[in-house]
């Protein structure tokens, strides 16, 4: 695997973050449903995964950054278990809509054990971390550019929505309102 | 707040990465993960409300 390969499959894993924060999103504006603390947490675990690729496509790729991105998705996958337990007596509706008979939580495990599985299957290609003067001064193209702002560019709509979201104050355990907009502010 | 807070930390920290120092990127990197694992244990002490 070359080096220009493995940044173009780190902007395809940052369209892949995006992807996922925009679901989130469009479920919680679309379904009126909004996130929880720990759902927060698990989005915020999905942002902190894209480090490690904008890491890649910006500085080229490093096991290091791959380090990055494998302890975001080992936190993810805690938090995501915790919420998974917390629902799992018979009988419990669990948190949320159901989306593909999955809930968001069970999805976000799903999705960070596949981050930490890919992860360790892309450490395998050693020549990526190979340096030639050529590829050291390679601009990353506007695919990886494209990818990148996108996905800050959500997370900084997260910071908006969990301001609205949560106010100035603790998140409400199971919230309903905006509270900033339920004050009128 | 404190969620609030962790989104603005990962967007200054994606911002470092891509425009600037990659050092304090890692560092900023370690800050936030150390801040929601933080986070994390501090609800995971929550009181549960069991339903049975």
């Amino acid at each position: 695997m070359t080096r220009a390969f493995a940044v173009t499959l780190n902007a395809l894993s940052l369209y892949a973050v995006a992807l996922v924060l925009a679901a989130a999103f469009a479920a919680q504006l679309l379904l009126h449903e909004l996130p929880c603390p720990l759902c927060l947490l698990q989005r915020i675990q999905f942002a902190v995964l894209a480090i490690g690729p904008i890491l890649n496509v910006r500085w080229g790729p490093r096991p290091g950054h791959y380090a990055l991105s494998l302890l975001a998705a080992a936190a993810g996958a805690v938090f995501s278990t915790r919420q998974v337990l917390l629902h799992i007596m018979p009988g419990d509706a669990g948190y949320g809509t159901a989306l593909l008979g999955y809930h968001y939580y069970t999805l976000a495990l799903i999705g960070f054990a596949a981050a930490i599985v890919l992860l360790a299957a892309i450490l395998l290609f050693d020549r990526q971390f190979e340096h030639d003067d050529a590829a050291k001064h390679v601009a990353p193209g506007a695919f990886a550019t494209t990818a990148v702002w996108l996905v800050i560019g959500l997370t900084a709509l997260n910071v908006v929505s969990t301001l609205l979201e949560c106010g100035f104050g603790a998140c409400a355990e199971d919230p309903v309102v905006y509270e900033l907009l339920k004050r009128g502010i | 707040m404190e969620f609030t807070a962790l989104f603005l930390a990962v967007t200054i920290v994606m911002l470092i990465a891509w425009r600037g120092s990659r050092t304090l990127a890692l560092t900023l990197f370690a800050a936030v993960l150390l801040a929601s694992v933080a986070t994390y244990l501090h609800h995971a002490t929550d009181t549960l409300k069991l339903s049975f």
